[in-house]
């Protein structure tokens, strides 16, 4: 059964005007009717560009965002209608690493102090004793030295302390990370040291992750599932390999072929798909299908019209798109961008 | 003779009762007119001090500058501030990683292109607004003319570095310097702007310095490319062979940290193990050697050799890893 079973997620912030009595004069659209689940024991990924919604979307997952509509079941449980003290007790079985270890640990607070209050906050049993044998194994998981516990966090070097957080977030053996960009303040060299933690610890204690992040070649490494997010909705959503394999959704396809790739074969034979202009505000998303505006596939009907659901193309491969089956077969092909106007277009000539 | 020449240069920030921290250590190379030369490393290897020294953007006190920076023949650090000031931005010019730092929030985007034109150009008020909005729409700004009048604010991240490269090429300079251009843009923009730079400089036959830290920027777009590590390049090589032979411990883990998007599923990453925190002064051995899986007790007995590999690939090491050992064939 799915550890997470996430249906028609809505989070809307309010824009409000006015100063004693504030109308609300519209929304930030931030998730806009999203699907989602989590099988036990495997990684999602979830991938976009910024402000495309992918950490709200995470945040509201664990409730620390409060969706304006949908439904979330956690192990069966439905999260949105727990009570406090209920929803404070599930926590302890779904936790979240943070992109910046710097913001997210307590910089007056030494490396024991912070393993040890999860322990404390949650009433774990066995007292002082157990708690400081439970910190000594976490450390020791997570590679640190022992003589780590009495430092604090401006002592360590970026990656370890992103392995400070990821200590605090398995303390009381949860079953659900979800980890938003864990690796994208670290150097490259550092990463891998992470994203090898990472699996690490997944394989060991059986964890089921949700990965936010916008690096793709990351997500491809670590997930199982990859949904790409776009505007507030999930376009596409596909099994790793098959995704990247096999791109259908426009803007899937615009997204991997942006990706630099370190090798100077493979680059200089690539061909790019250059998108147009930059993503509209989702305060006033377009209408239709939220991709239109920027899709070099873009057909005269439909997509300015009717917004496209979430379907099965292929199988296990879940598309947003109209024409999805016509860009598969090649009978759509897409529009060339151009990234500055030519010379020869009159105006255009730079001194 | 090179357009830009950087022979042995060196900056050490001084502090009173503190150790001096040496941030470039030495660091040689050439920039052809017309190259693109790339300067990788990660954070705090010295990569942006380098690019910053050789603009002399450096504050003057608590900064000790070494050997020689000579661009057409001239040497840069023997400038004073008033001859710096007509260089820059008319021969050598500069983009940064984020444009919303960089452009000034309460001056107009027109004012601050114009202001180049007339500074360096003495183009009349009339001619540079014709000019501005001429550099707009070449890149790839629609509506350039309403978008004189605007704020970088009013700019998306995109826009902005956009404008902050019509700024820079405005007065066609021979050497461009991009420090991480791309860094803080979604990847999709970040294609964008790769691709708008690219053309830009083939079009006017500028030089390019690319400094970034992400390998993939690179491997598309430079010809040369340096390799820094705390403070000095440790492997110099044109980009096939960098990529294809990495010849120093620290470009080949560097290769293999990195998760690549058209890897096989299921490949396992092979970080290099520590942090750059953990170097030690290139004058006691070798910086990388306490994290290098090659470190033999010669690594630490002073500063370690140049290897050349090819006239054109050499790397600071006395262990390279050399490619020229034939491929095993599997035993059935």
């Amino acid at each position: 059964m799915s550890l997470l079973v996430a249906r028609g997620i809505e989070v809307h912030f309010p824009i409000r005007k006015g100063v004693l009595f504030e109308r609300q004069v519209g929304a930030v659209k931030a998730v806009d009717g999203v699907d989602l689940q989590i099988e036990r024991g495997t990684t999602y990924g979830l991938v976009g560009e910024s402000g495309c919604g992918k950490s709200t979307l995470g945040r509201a997952l664990l409730r620390l965002e409060e969706p304006t509509a949908g439904t979330v079941r956690f192990d069966g449980v439905d999260l949105l209608g727990l009570g406090y003290a209920a929803m404070r007790r599930i926590r302890s079985r779904m936790q979240m690493i943070f992109q910046d270890p710097m913001a997210s640990l307590d910089p007056r607070q030494n490396v024991e102090s912070i393993l040890t209050e999860p322990l404390t906050a949650h009433d774990v049993p066995g007292g002082k004793q157990a708690h400081r044998a439970r910190v000594r194994e976490l450390l020791e998981w997570v590679g640190l030295p022992a003589n780590a516990l009495s430092r604090y966090p401006h002592e360590f070097s970026g990656g370890q302390r992103q392995r400070i957080g990821i200590a605090r977030a398995i303390a009381l053996g949860p079953e659900l990370i979800v980890a938003d960009e864990p690796v994208s303040a670290l150097d490259v060299s550092v990463q891998a040291q992470v994203v090898n933690l990472l699996e690490e610890l997944q394989e060991r204690l059986g964890l089921t992750y949700l990965v936010i992040a916008h690096d793709l070649a990351v997500v491809r490494h670590i997930s199982d599932t990859v949904g790409v997010m776009y505007l507030g909705g999930i376009v596409e959503q596909a099994p790793a390999d098959a995704l990247y394999d096999r791109p259908l959704h426009p803007y899937t396809i615009a997204l991997m072929s942006a990706v630099p790739i370190p090798d100077p074969e493979v680059e200089d034979a690539r061909e790019r798909i250059f998108l147009s202009g930059d993503l509209p505000s989702p305060a006033d998303p377009p209408t239709g299908c939220r991709f239109h505006t920027r899709c070099p596939y873009r057909q005269p009907t439909r997509c300015d019209t009717e917004r496209p659901v979430l379907r099965e193309v292929l199988p296990g491969q879940q598309v947003a798109c109209h024409y999805a089956e016509q860009i598969l077969s090649g009978r759509i092909q897409p529009a060339q961008v151009e990234v500055a106007p030519a010379t020869t277009d009159g105006a255009a000539s730079t001194g | 003779m090179a357009l830009l020449e950087v022979r042995d240069l060196g900056v050490r920030f001084t502090r009173r009762g503190r150790r001096a921290l040496v941030a470039v250590d030495g660091v040689s190379f050439d920039v052809d007119s017309g190259q693109t030369v790339g300067i990788v490393g990660e954070s705090g290897c010295g990569k942006s001090v380098t690019s910053l020294a050789i603009m002399r953007l450096l504050p003057r006190r608590g900064v000790e500058l070494s050997g020689a920076v000579r661009f057409a023949g001239e040497d840069l650090l023997a400038k004073s501030q008033d001859q710096m000031r007509d260089i820059r931005g008319q021969d050598i010019a500069m983009i940064f990683q984020d444009p919303m730092t960089s452009l000034n929030p309460v001056i107009t985007v027109g004012l601050q292109l114009t202001e180049v034109l007339e500074r360096h150009q003495g183009a009349s008020r009339g001619e540079a607004k014709a000019e501005a909005a001429a550099l707009l729409r070449r890149v790839g700004i629609p509506d350039p003319v309403r978008r004189l009048g605007e704020y970088p604010h009013q700019l998306s991240g995109g826009m902005r570095q956009r404008v902050m490269i019509a700024i820079a090429l405005a007065c066609r300079p021979r050497l461009l310097i991009a420090d991480e251009p791309t860094t803080a843009l979604d990847v999709t923009i970040q294609a964008q702007i790769l691709e708008l730079l690219r053309l830009l400089v083939d079009e006017t036959g500028a030089a390019l310095i690319m400094i970034t830290h992400d390998l993939g920027v690179v491997a598309g777009l430079c010809e040369t490319v340096h390799v820094m590590y705390a403070g000095r390049v440790v492997e110099t090589a044109p980009r096939h062979d960098l990529f294809a032979r990495p010849t120093h411990p620290y470009t080949g883990g560097l290769l293999g940290s990195i998760p690549r998007l058209d890897a096989a599923r299921g490949e396992p990453l092979h970080p290099i193990r520590g942090s750059a925190g953990d170097a030690i002064p290139w004058s006691r051995g070798c910086a990388f050697a306490p994290r290098c899986t090659r470190r033999t007790p010669e690594c630490v007995d002073g500063p370690p050799a140049v290897f050349h590999l090819a006239p054109d690939h050499s790397a600071r090491c006395i262990h390279p890893v050399l490619h020229d050992l034939p491929e095993t064939e599997p035993v059935p």
